[in-house]
């Protein structure tokens, strides 16, 4: 365990050093555990995996395994996936359909709202002197959802989702409720493991368009896309969360017109009208996290959410998805599904370069030497300014061109904060 | 089934497999008929009475048509598709080979892989799974005309997939 002042001398969000340590120490790792993964708000699924009662996924909070299902009532509950008696996983599958759960190990049984139902030989085993009504699954303290994005969060004192979420909800309305019926995933998750630490992900995807052009050049050399202009932004909308793209949406250029084009500038212009001409700048918003470990795309080509789930300082998870709308005809979300395979996920064009840059950073900052060092995120350090300035109509947060860390710093802000606050009454 | 026929199904897969071996990527490609499918749904753990690979509504790791494995072979040709550049060092073994004659020019044929593949200094990745190719005799040669491959991992243990299967 660092002290509180220990933590705070690894990110200096004025010169844009964040220490190395952070990536590769397991003290570090252990404290995130519980002090960003126990505390801060994790995205578990979407309410349309969870179409009929009973159905099931597994999924992830920190290294916590937990069940996301939708109970006989028609309520979504997330159990902690591990059973009261001797901690084995009451559920062994991805997804499912299921009334309830029956341990492997010695057969104690759960409803699918969590409840210990039933014990075997309780008579003679427990003379019928076990408390069930205080042995049901761990549950996280607080779960909240918005457009069918379902996030829990361990710590009864974290303020609400919506509070957590600030300034970012009013950017998440325009990624997630752009159509009547709003987003669905489509079915199948990408799951692969890279040896890296899991904020090299994060960070990449809440303000990293810096990489996209020399990682991800073939996709130039394919013709797939045009080459970048500089031209983009990244915004900061407080509490470490962060989006940003091209002006005119990531990915847009003849080079990468898909099926799917023609359709997202429709919904553009129809939400332009609703909102205001800022929507033509920066819908769809691009790359994106929410703090911690949830991210996503919204581009010309498709949507994702990913969540970089973590395995120890130098092992992440990903889980990732590909998003529609659902009022989305299903040609068009075919022609969305095998786009978003070419480009992303372990195979795609565009994503199959990303792994070995972060195990490698991960591993090169790793030494003796090298963890004393520190990255470097002073891109754009000064040129922040109020993004209502640059886009009007009173758009909230902070605003850095295309090739700016401003988020970068917002978001190790964030993680320094909390790591450095006893609870979150501290921290306020 | 006559054994020769059998051996030149079995013969053209150790080919197939050599080429990719020895990075000859555009060689590779074109054993592939124009309107080939190349398809990769994923393992998952279900219930046992549901399917436990992914259907073709679903993700896939690959669902490629000839452009999109074109684009994917001439990706090697940037110069800038770094994930194999340099370039990993790979071994294929296919073996299990069995053959279902559709007619005397098309056959359904189900094989085993194993394909190792190392990179860098020690970066060390491991694929085991199995293909259903349909093969069809074009022009006294035959093509692959549809490929399925599945490889057995529920969570992918490699940092990505940039070798071909």
């Amino acid at each position: 365990m660092l002290t509180n002042e220990e933590i705070r001398k690894l990110v200096d969000v004025e010169t844009g050093d964040v220490a190395r340590k952070i990536f590769v120490d397991p003290d570090v790792y252990q404290q995130e555990l519980a002090r960003i993964f126990g505390r801060c708000w994790l995205y578990v699924g979407h309410e349309s995996q969870f179409k009929n009662n009973g159905d099931f996924i597994t999924t992830y909070m920190g290294e916590d395994p937990v069940i996301v299902i939708r109970d006989g009532a028609g309520k979504i509950n997330v159990l902690l996936n591990s059973c009261r008696h001797r901690g084995m996983k009451v559920c062994r599958k991805d997804e499912g359909n299921a009334r309830s759960f029956v341990c492997s190990y010695h057969g104690w049984s759960f409803s699918n709202s969590g409840e210990l139902l039933a014990v075997p030989r309780e008579e003679v085993a427990y003379c019928n002197g076990i408390d069930k009504g205080d042995l049901g699954l761990l549950r996280p303290a607080q779960v909240d959802t918005l457009h069918g994005m379902i996030f829990a969060n361990w710590d009864p004192d974290a303020p609400s989702l919506n509070e957590y979420l600030g300034d970012m909800k009013f950017y998440l309305d325009l990624m997630a409720d752009r159509m009547e019926g709003g987003i669905e995933l489509i079915g199948g998750v990408h799951k692969w493991i890279i040896d890296g630490n899991w904020k090299l992900a994060a960070d990449n995807f809440v303000g990293d368009m810096y990489h996209v052009p020399v990682t991800h050049g073939s996709a130039v050399g394919i013709g797939i896309r045009k080459p970048w202009g500089d031209d983009g932004y990244q915004i900061s909308p407080g509490n470490g969360h962060g989006f940003g793209g091209e002006f005119g949406g990531l990915a847009e250029g003849e080079g990468v017109a898909t099926p799917y084009t023609p359709f997202i500038k429709k919904v553009r212009e129809n939400l332009e009208k609703d909102k205001g001409d800022y929507v033509s700048k920066i819908v769809p918003i691009g790359h994106g996290t929410v703090f911690p470990n949830f991210s996503f795309l919204d581009t010309m080509r498709f949507r994702t959410f990913r969540v970089w789930h973590p395995k120890g300082p130098n092992k992440m998870e990903i889980q990732a998805w590909c998003v529609v709308d659902k009022a989305l005809p299903d040609e068009l979300k075919a022609a969305v599904r095998q786009q978003y395979i070419f480009t992303f996920g372990p195979s795609g064009v565009f994503e199959q370069e990303d792994g070995e840059n972060w195990s490698q950073c991960t591993a090169a900052a790793a030494g003796w030497r090298g963890r004393q060092d520190n990255f470097n995120y002073s891109m754009g350090l000064g040129r922040e300014r109020e993004a209502s300035e640059v886009l009007g109509h009173d758009l909230p947060g902070k605003i850095g061109g295309m090739w700016s860390e401003i988020n970068q710093r917002a978001m190790y802000r964030r993680w320094r904060d909390l790591m450095a606050a006893e609870s979150w009454s501290d921290l306020a | 089934m006559e054994y020769a026929f059998v051996r030149g199904i079995e013969q053209f897969l150790y080919r197939e497999a050599r080429l990719l071996d020895e990075g000859k990527f555009q060689e590779w490609l074109d054993l592939f008929t124009d309107d080939v499918r190349y398809w990769m749904p994923m393992k998952t753990t279900r219930d046992a009475t549901s399917s436990a690979e992914t259907t073709d509504k679903e993700l896939a790791f690959f669902d490629d048509r000839k452009p999109t494995l074109s684009l994917r072979v001439k990706r090697l040709t940037t110069g800038m598709a770094f994930a194999e550049d340099p370039p990993s060092r790979t071994r294929r073994i296919i073996s299990n080979i069995e053959i279902d004659a559709l007619s005397d020019k098309e056959v359904e044929v189900y094989s085993n892989f194993l394909v190792y593949r190392t990179r860098l200094e020690s970066v060390e990745d491991t694929y085991v799974g199995h293909r259903k190719d349909v093969l069809k005799e074009v022009d006294g040669s035959w093509k692959i005309a549809q490929r399925k491959m599945i490889i057995e991992q529920n969570v992918l243990a490699s940092n990505n997939l940039s070798v071909f299967f």
